[in-house]
């Protein structure tokens, strides 16, 4: 009986999804110890993200050189993009909950409390003062809140920051053509511009959160308008510095040589997620600052 | 004009989604997930002019005041 190439394939044996799982169980309940105020709990975290980071690069170092010797058939490149596709709902699911919280607090928990729909009793005997306002600079229950003294305008660092990824996503696509057309300069320097462009992003955001703290009192703590904000933008941010040095990485594989206009699904996964990370910060601009 | 910026963004949504869709589903030769991109790229260019220039007519307002 001949077997396929392309239908089967079993991986070698593989010790790195147990440093893995060790080191996110460490990464995990070092972080629980820690809120605990545990004193080991920051070090077994600290432990617990180099072991995490360790596996990754081991891992994907040893999946690069696979692929790129060449040993990998059609049914691991499909895996490859089931896996990005899981990847993505999860993250799609990841901010679809945090712009359902804002969604929430904003047309319906805040309104309640100002006795909106059938809470009017809530409103007139709890907190008879209280208007509903977005942003929520007056909080119904202010002796126990800290309310912020402003919020950050949309015409400032969001808009500049919104020029910049919405720059970042041309150069990049700029990048991917050249990568379909073979032109490895063209594609170099588009990957150094789109990740020039996502190191300016995360300098100004980390200028307006300094803004926020030191001269708006706009804090995580700041009711539920600073949760929302510092929630969405904070791990917003958190995925632009991933997607930055997934991009460092797509950069060093391509001038080590790596991808052709026919095998390049590495760059694709990454760009897409790039052009993802665009759209959620679009969303953010809009519904955030703006709507 | 709060629509028109939702529906935009639909748009880009979509675009953004089908780029998606065609890197499941086609190899690497094809040129479908990139063009997919590419129209979300002008599309997003295109609402961040329309939001700079309905601000300069002064029908919409950031954070959530909209002029009567």
């Amino acid at each position: 009986m001949h077997a396929n190439k392309d239908e089967y394939y079993i991986p070698n044996g593989s010790y790195w999804p147990i440093i893995g799982s060790v080191g996110m169980a460490a990464l995990l309940g070092g972080f629980a110890s820690s809120l605990h105020d545990n004193p080991l709990g920051t070090g077994i975290m600290v432990f617990g993200l180099c072991l995490v980071i360790f596996m990754v690069f081991g891992w994907m170092g040893q999946v690069v050189h696979e692929s790129e010797q060449g040993i990998y058939n059609k049914q691991v490149d499909r895996s490859f993009r089931m896996g990005m596709g899981w990847f993505i709902f999860s993250e799609v699911m990841f901010f679809a909950a945090f712009f359902g919280a804002l969604w929430y607090a904003r047309n319906l928990s805040v309104p309640w409390l100002a006795g909106e729909g059938n809470n009017l009793f809530t409103g007139q005997y709890l907190w008879p003062e209280f208007k509903s306002v977005w942003p929520l600079l007056q909080m119904p229950d202010a002796a126990n809140f800290q309310v912020p003294k402003g919020i950050v305008h949309a015409w400032e660092i969001p808009a500049l920051n919104t020029l910049c990824l919405l720059l970042s996503g041309a150069t990049l696509t700029w990048a991917h053509w050249a990568l379909l057309n073979n032109n490895r300069t063209q594609l170099i320097a588009g990957l150094v511009a789109t990740i020039a462009l996502g190191i300016i992003f995360l300098s100004l955001q980390v200028a307006e959160y300094a803004e926020a703290y030191q001269h708006l009192d706009l804090k995580l703590t700041s009711g539920i308008y600073g949760s929302t904000f510092f929630m969405l933008t904070g791990f917003h941010g958190l995925h632009v510095t991933l997607g930055t040095l997934m991009l460092i990485v797509i950069l060093m594989r391509v001038i080590r040589g790596h991808f052709n206009p026919e095998n390049h699904f590495g760059f694709e996964g990454v760009a897409w997620y790039w052009h993802f990370v665009d759209v959620v910060w679009l969303g953010l601009f809009i519904f955030v600052y703006w709507l | 004009m709060k629509y028109v910026i939702v529906i935009f963004f639909i748009f880009i949504l979509y675009s953004l989604g089908s780029a998606l869709f065609y890197m499941m589903k086609d190899g690497d030769g094809s040129k479908r997930m990139v063009k997919a991109l590419t129209m979300r790229v002008g599309l997003s260019v295109v609402l961040f002019l329309v939001l700079i220039f309905a601000f300069w007519m002064g029908w919409i307002e950031p954070t959530g005041v909209t002029r009567q």
